[in-house]
């Protein structure tokens, strides 16, 4: 039978973002940097990797993605996010771990419409001749003055490809909402929208990544999948489906907004 | 009209020490009754660690087991997966031709390349280099029948002159078949004077243009075998009951599961930019067709489900769209009983299958193209 998620939910939904839906929320943001690096995870229980509501894919496969902007609304930025692939019934989707974003009100804006489970990171995203490397740094909670890194990947010997040929699902984001007047949890929908101007791909290489410092210990890497370089204008849509995430999403998805 | 049935051999969990036995035991009685009910093909698919959705990893030892217990049914070896790390294409071409001895000169081969990342990274294939090694292999296995001795200098593939045996029983050799997904792969069977095994169930429209564009490249192609097989199959989910809404229901299942537990597996498109697999494989026409994760079979139009004039109404849709014929994934994951797969069989075999056949029995074919080409293609 397929597999169904079966990850506990509850020590995850207090700390989970609170969203507000509101149909005019949508983040445009030109010539974004897009690095996406893909590695196979090896667990022994993998419907514990995700919510009731989604379905864990064969194999599990992480996907380290950053997007880097030189300007935008709230200036530049760069966000990381650690994702694992799923699937909501037979639809492609990327259940987000946790994101770390260098730009305080980008990251306030991303918790409250789209529900991105971010924290001050620091960023660093270099594209050189040959390669790219995106290094993640963050103080570990409660200790200042000192950083850890907790990502450090690269793509190596870029080739071209098509825009085409790059593919970011959708983003399933553990959330809270309010209704009538009680947060409930659920799982909110984040559909972007890119429009290429570049893409390459390349070797994936891992130097070093601290599951447990993302939010989940048993996402070790073990097989390199992909990594792909990108250029593009990007548009995160406002949310049009939610889910409850104790139930499969072919039973629990709401549509929120018909716009 | 031609009929086949597709055995995908997937094994529902829990897995017992019987439960695969089990499927493949139900296979096989169902491949016995094809053969009686005057169905024309049984396809076996070849899958590598596709836990549950399908535990078909030796194609050719099952079929020819089905071979030995049937007496008129062709035998659809199909798809081969046409990638070296998977196997040589000396031994597609063995193996192949033993199963057409021991079916008595009826085996089909169906050739194909993987679509899905656990299989490819499994074996250490490069998605890349697939399209390349498909390739080659259609043109080398025609020549490893017919040549006594065959000797290749390729991209892909090279190898010493040696005598492949056995060969087939069918002369000049078996007819040759290409796994239809990727927009466009179409084309590319048709250009090779190889039959068209569509394997995604699409819309109208999409597979009319497919028909339409394999018809148009055929009447010019350049055969990489002896003969031109020129005939264009779909796929279908056969559910057919004199209670049609029991029909549909066990249909829906079916298909539901079939897109259930082909939607978790990891296409190499999904994962790994390439050109090479311009599409993910079985699942893009019910996504776009479907309008909530839940009902994705619901809206496949043209599902060949419900009483006998409902099934017949269908294939005559799709038959309008210029279809020779239909393979139909009849059971999935044991979703529905043995006993109603046998009954739906034989109802469709007596009310339905009759109206699309000749008198004497024989499929009804569309209109011939000319293939001048055929005639000139030789082995060397």
């Amino acid at each position: 039978m397929p597999l169904a998620g079966s990850l506990d939910i509850r020590p995850l939904v207090d700390g989970s973002p609170e969203v507000v839906l509101d149909e005019d929320a949508a983040l445009r943001v030109d010539d974004v940097d897009i690095l996406q690096v893909l590695y196979e995870v090896r667990v022994a229980d993998r419907e514990s990797l995700v919510p009731p509501a989604l379905n864990p894919t064969i194999p599990p496969v992480i996907s380290f993605l950053v997007y880097r902007a030189k300007e935008s609304a709230f200036g530049p930025f760069a966000l990381a996010q650690l994702r694992l692939t799923a699937r909501s019934g037979v639809r492609p989707r990327a259940y987000l771990i946790s994101a770390r974003c260098d730009n305080p009100a980008l990251s306030a804006l991303l918790a409250r419409s789209w529900g991105f489970r971010v924290t001050p990171g620091d960023i660093a995203l270099r594209r050189f001749h040959d390669r790219v490397d995106c290094t993640v740094s963050e103080s570990p909670p409660g200790v200042s003055g000192l950083t850890r890194t907790i990502l450090d990947v690269s793509l190596v010997d870029p080739v071209p490809v098509t825009g085409h040929d790059v593919q970011y699902p959708p983003g399933m984001h553990l959330a809270r909402i309010a209704r009538d007047g009680v947060l409930i949890p659920r799982i909110v929908q984040v559909d972007s929208e890119y429009e290429f101007r570049r893409a390459d791909r390349g070797r994936p290489s891992l130097n070093s990544f601290d599951a447990s410092a993302w939010g989940d210990d048993r996402l070790v890497p073990d097989i390199a999948v992909s990594a792909s370089f990108a250029a593009c204008d990007m548009t995160i849509a406002h949310v049009r489906y939610i889910c409850n995430p104790d139930i499969p999403a072919s039973e629990g998805t709401e549509k929120v907004s018909d716009k | 009209m031609e009929f086949g049935l597709f055995m995908e051999l997937s094994v529902p969990r829990p897995w017992t020490a019987d439960s695969e036995r089990q499927v493949y035991e139900n296979a096989l009685e169902q491949v016995r009754l094809a053969d009686e009910l005057g169905f024309d093909y049984i396809w076996a698919v070849e899958h590598h660690f596709l836990e549950e959705y399908s535990h078909c990893s030796a194609p050719d030892i099952f079929l020819s087991a089905a071979a030995t217990m049937t007496k008129r049914i062709r035998v659809g070896h199909g798809v081969v997966a046409c990638v070296p790390q998977y196997q040589s294409p000396i031994r597609v071409a063995e193996r192949a031709a033993v199963l057409d001895i021991i079916s008595g000169g009826r085996l089909e081969l169906g050739t194909g390349r993987s679509a899905t990342w656990p299989e490819l990274s499994g074996f250490g294939a490069n998605p890349d280099d697939t399209k390349k090694t498909w390739d080659e292999f259609v043109r080398v296995i025609p020549k490893m029948w017919m040549q006594e001795r065959f000797a290749w200098n390729g991209r892909m593939f090279s190898m010493p002159e040696r005598a492949i045996l056995p060969k087939p029983l069918q002369k000049p050799h078996p007819p040759m078949w290409v796994a239809v997904t990727s927009p466009g792969t179409e084309i590319d069977a048709a250009d090779r004077g190889l039959g068209c095994l569509g394997l995604s169930p699409g819309g109208f429209a999409d597979s009319e243009k497919k028909v339409l564009n394999y018809r148009k490249h055929i009447e010019t192609c350049d055969p990489v075998g002896a003969f031109v097989n020129d005939k264009v199959l779909t796929v279908n989910f056969l559910s057919c009951c004199e209670d049609g809404d029991l029909g549909r229901r066990n249909g829906l299942k079916v298909a539901s599961m079939f897109s259930y537990m082909a939607a978790q597996l990891l296409s190499a498109k999904e994962v790994l930019p390439t050109h090479s697999y311009p599409s993910e494989g079985l699942l893009p026409a019910l996504r776009r067709e479907s309008g909530s994760p839940g009902d994705a079979a619901k809206a496949f139009k043209g599902v060949t489900m419900g009483t006998p004039d409902d099934v017949a109404d269908a294939i005559t849709a799709w038959e309008n769209v210029g279809f020779d014929g239909i393979n139909f994934i009849h059971q999935f994951m044991e979703v529905v009983p043995q006993q109603y797969v046998l009954d739906s069989m034989r109802l469709f075999a007596e009310e339905v299958m009759p109206r699309f056949k000749t008198r004497d029995g024989t499929a009804r074919r569309p209109i011939p193209v000319s293939v001048g080409a055929a005639a000139g293609a030789g082995g060397a």
